[in-house]
């Protein structure tokens, strides 16, 4: 089980050096995409290799902000200060959706400033509603035609769908993972479960899946250390990966976490998208009952209930509940607009439920260790 | 049953001494870098003033931000639950604590068992916190034990705008080279921090809480514990020794 999570490890660690071997010896077009919620599966069914692009925590930003302010939050200024850099130079494409205003602004400075062949921008709607889905269904349609012209490759239903169904096995694997993390706390490390995610965004999807299904075969739940720590959820931090240290951290303090709602990890393998029918609806229908997401606007009524909630703010309790946890662990990622304006609903609605929570700024780089680690003690100390 | 409690701050060491009846003596010095050393003296002044020594005590608590660094402390616990149970000794009415220190501050709800249920700290800035105060102190060159009393006669009422210690440093200068008055002066400075603090106490939503328990080493400035009665329009106790009520509560912990 060591070797297998060693090698998840060292391909989160070394993002791009993966991509850049498959393309020496595939000769095919890689794709950059940004977080969060890219449909890769078209870019898979298009015979290229998508690689999310996630940033680096260690690599000090000095030529992105000239660009752009620097109150924004640290994955689109570090990957964007990455391309400048020429660390994406292996990337034929960049595409992303607009999860948010970040993405969606500094999309246009890095055409401008880094033009690339292939640069795809798709809008998505924010808010999820009937009148919504012509539009997702015109630029899910529109992704797919740029892509077969820039590849010269034709995507057809039925290639779509197989690509779906291979997306859809590894977030079947990952729920099983993720599952087995709750039954038996401690089996994987949370940083460990990151880097499962990660990893899927960076290799082929069907490697991954090989990987994947080596590492749930090694697990024997008869042979498992018996773990004393306090059951919390990690709610929060979306986009890029939290930082190892963070995770470590948390799990060191006597808690464990049995459940998360990152980009990499519970969000991204929640649902799956229907394989037969019409793939493009079947993607709409994907996104127009996703995973709730600080991101994302809810029909109006929603308003109206007494409660004041929030789709997010239930979901996030949902987990609470069915994994029958102490308490959860907010990551509020800096400059992370969607969740900030977000953490108040949730704040006031664990509070409703008497839920404890703890409320974590994470930022990138080393940042203030000891200050965390006091916070995380103190709110294990009060469970 | 006796029992240490020793909070390692930024700024300053306190350790309190417990005995079974329940007498406490104490005992703050600067903190350094030799923190096992700075730990040994100051427990062992606190000892002295009860006529005790270090065979006699059962169990040391270590607490605050150099607490990992005692390896002869029975245990750690952090600070915020430390300070929630020596408010609790002290005041065993209370449900909203806030500890001013020398570089962090905190505000922590609690229930009637002295449990914290929810706190929030700034320890990413100085501003609204003893430094802010101390080196305002220093650039107004007075004593900051002081800076309380002259703040008590201003007239006038002005905003010191920048909420950076740094930069507010910059900014009375500048009003000294105006020729505004200390007074004045100081007391916006009381008005700054509070308005710090201010902010952290609405972060854990404290709308049923009748009064504040103010601790930590400001507030022994009573200027400080007035303008924040005032400014919350809630009463505001203060122990009699607000600085060591983290270190008790430590020692208390030690007895579990």
């Amino acid at each position: 089980m060591e070797k297998v999570l060693a090698r998840f490890r060292a391909i989160s660690e070394q993002p791009y050096q993966s991509a850049a071997e498959w393309k020496k010896l595939n000769k095919g077009k890689i794709i950059g995409t940004l977080p969060m919620y890219f449909p890769d599966e078209i870019i898979h069914a298009a015979g290229a290799l998508p690689v999310t692009l996630f940033g680096n925590d260690d690599e000090p930003i000095t030529l992105g902000d000239k660009h752009m302010m620097t109150n924004a939050c640290h994955q689109v200024r570090s990957s964007f200060d990455l391309l400048l850099k020429g660390h994406y130079d292996f990337l034929d494409g960049i595409a992303a959706l607009h999860v948010c205003d970040q993405v969606r602004f500094f999309l246009e400075v890095w055409q401008l400033d880094h033009p690339l062949p292939f640069f795809h921008e798709m809008w998505r709607p924010y808010k999820l509603h009937d009148t919504s889905r012509p539009l997702l269904a015109q630029e899910l349609k529109r992704l797919l035609n740029a892509l077969e012209e820039f590849t010269g490759n034709k995507i057809t239903p039925d290639q779509l769908l197989n690509s779906i169904a291979i997306y859809n096995q590894s977030r079947a694997m990952m729920r099983q993972l993720n599952q087995l993390r709750s039954d038996y706390p401690g089996i994987i490390s949370a940083a460990d479960m990151v880097h499962v995610v990660t990893s899927s965004m960076l290799i082929p999807r069907e490697e991954h899946n090989q990987l994947l299904a080596e590492l749930l075969s090694a697990i024997d739940t008869t042979q498992l250390p018996v773990v004393n720590r306090i059951r919390v959820v990690a709610a929060g931090h979306p986009c890029d990966p939290p930082e190892d240290e963070l995770l470590n951290l948390i799990e060191e303090q006597g808690l464990v976490i049995i459940d998360d709602d990152f980009f990499t990890g519970g969000r991204y393998f929640a649902e799956d998208i229907k394989a037969d029918g019409d793939p493009i609806d079947a993607l709409v229908d994907y996104y127009m009952n996703s995973t709730p997401c600080s991101t994302y606007h809810y029909a109006d009524d929603w308003r109206r209930e007494i409660t004041q909630t929030s789709p997010y703010a239930e979901y996030i309790i949902d987990k609470v509940k069915k994994g029958q946890a102490a308490g959860v662990v907010i990551l509020r990622l800096m400059y992370c607009d969607p969740l900030d304006l977000e953490f108040v609903l949730l704040k006031n609605r664990l509070n409703q439920e008497n839920i404890p929570y703890v409320s974590i700024f994470t930022e990138s780089g080393p940042g203030a260790f000891e200050a965390t680690r006091t916070r995380i003690q103190a709110f294990m100390e009060s469970l | 049953m006796i029992t240490v409690g020793i909070d390692i701050g930024s700024t300053t060491t306190k350790a309190v001494v417990l005995d079974e009846n329940g007498r406490y003596s104490w005992s703050v010095q600067p903190s350094g870098i030799d923190i096992p050393a700075i730990g040994k003296q100051v427990i062992k002044n606190a000892l002295d003033k009860l006529g005790l020594s270090l065979q006699e005590v059962s169990s040391i608590v270590a607490t605050g931000y150099g607490r990992i660094s005692l390896p002869f402390a029975t245990k750690t616990v952090t600070e915020i639950t430390c300070n929630a149970a020596g408010v609790h000794h002290v005041f065993p009415e209370a449900t909203l604590i806030v500890d001013i220190g020398g570089q962090d501050s905190k505000a922590i709800k609690i229930n009637s068992q002295g449990r914290v249920v929810q706190f929030a700290m700034n320890d990413k800035c100085a501003a609204g916190t003893g430094k802010f105060l101390e080196v305002a102190a220093q650039t107004l060159e007075v004593n900051v034990d002081e800076l309380g009393a002259i703040s008590q006669e201003s007239q006038n009422r002005i905003v010191i705008s920048n909420t950076c210690t740094v930069f507010a440093q910059s900014e009375i200068v500048s009003l000294i080279a105006r020729k505004t008055a200390k007074e004045d002066i100081a007391a916006a400075l009381h008005e700054s921090i509070v308005s710090r603090v201010l902010g952290l106490i609405e972060s854990i939503d404290p709308e049923l809480e009748k009064h504040i328990v103010l601790t930590g080493g400001v507030a022994k400035n009573i200027a400080i514990a007035k303008l924040l009665e005032r400014m919350m329009g809630r009463t505001v106790l203060v122990p009699d020794n607000p600085q060591i009520t983290t270190a008790l509560g430590a020692a208390i912990l030690a007895r579990d």
